[in-house]
């Protein structure tokens, strides 16, 4: 998995042994600060709910690791550490989710992120079929400079890749994010 | 961890107890097991689904509500399912709950076509179904498909065999 946006870039490749926890490796270049973390990531899915229609999903991450970056224009390295919640929603039609990541980088800051997206596929692709999702984004970053931002963005997704484009208005900024599932 | 950060986990748990508090009034229920709860009775539509258990098969097999889904769906008739068939297999159409996506079909494809008694198998968005031809002489009872459904991470609502499957 790749993401990139605003503020980082990161790539997680991760292992799933069951269809509710994986554990993965996880690097981020957190590209303001220019901080670039190494972190041991796991995953548990703590509940999902089950429709005809729907399905929703409350997922709880976390991590530890090392940030490298410069404090006084001297290099560091400090023990990181972060936590986060998901949760989503979705039909074959609409899409919602939030999700809140809080990151401990020592003597190299605190960082906060709150996401919440919606999302809405024009059609309704069957299996095999290419997907299409327009969603939006709201992002706060509480360490950022200009806090809340808006992305929107195109997410295709067919079989067992995931590819999501979008721009973010504010920041002038493009947002990537690519999964691929083995 | 400063305070804001705090305070975000806390809004964030907050939000979190507040979807289970909905979710646990929901006709789903969150805490269903493999078959328990599957009631489904806000989804009677008046169907009168006759389902015979009538094979070895169904071998502890209870507590299904086949009243409760209207779509009675039959088998997704592929390539594979169709050479399947033709080979002499049987039929199984299983109605899956929470397939909404190419990922959750990806992960059912996987856990069920790694079965020896597997011929083929098809998980179809549109009907919401699994499709699953049992190879000639082998057996998957009712109570493996849930188990291999829960193992995939999906739960099932009905399951239709042979003439039911077809539609017959």
């Amino acid at each position: 998995m790749e993401t990139s946006n605003r503020a980082s870039s990161a790539a997680l490749l991760h292992y799933t042994p069951a269809y509710n926890y994986s554990i993965g490796a996880r690097y981020e270049w957190m590209r303001g600060a220019d901080i670039r973390m190494h972190a041991i990531q796991p995953t548990y899915l703590a509940k999902r709910w089950f429709g005809k229609e729907y399905q929703a999903n409350l997922y709880l991450t976390g991590g530890i690791g090392r940030a490298e970056g410069k404090l006084d224009q001297v290099s560091t390295t400090e023990t990181a550490s972060f936590a986060g919640i998901m949760a989503d929603w979705e039909t074959r039609s609409l899409f919602a989710s939030y999700e809140i990541r809080a990151a401990d980088l020592g003597k190299l800051g605190n960082q906060t992120m709150h996401a919440a997206r919606i999302g809405w596929a024009p059609y309704e692709g069957d299996t095999g079929d290419l997907h299409t999702w327009l969603m939006l984004e709201i992002d706060r970053r509480e360490h950022l400079s200009r806090a809340t931002t808006v992305t929107p963005l195109i997410r295709f997704f067919q079989g067992p890749a995931l590819l999501e484009v979008g721009y973010n208005l504010s920041d002038s900024k493009p947002l990537i994010n690519f999964t691929y599932r083995f | 961890m400063n305070t804001v950060f705090f305070k975000s986990l806390t809004l964030t748990v907050m939000l979190a107890t507040s979807m289970t508090a909905l979710a646990d009034h929901s006709s789903e229920g969150p805490d269903h097991d493999a078959m328990s709860g599957m009631q489904h009775s806000d989804h009677n539509h008046g169907h009168e689904h006759k389902h015979q258990h009538q094979d070895s098969a169904h071998e502890g097999h209870e507590g299904h509500d086949h009243g409760s889904m209207n779509m009675a769906a039959n088998i997704t008739q592929t390539d594979e399912v169709a050479a399947a068939l033709a080979a002499g297999g049987a039929p199984v159409v299983v109605d899956v709950l929470g397939v909404v996506c190419d990922f959750c079909a990806t992960a059912m494809n996987k856990i069920f076509g790694k079965r020896d008694e597997v011929a083929a198998v098809y998980v179809d968005l549109d009907k919401k179904t699994l499709s699953l031809v049992i190879g000639e002489g082998e057996t998957l009872s009712d109570k493996q498909i849930e188990k291999l459904a829960k193992k995939a991470g999906y739960r099932i609502a009905a399951i239709r065999r042979d003439s039911e499957a077809l539609g017959g």
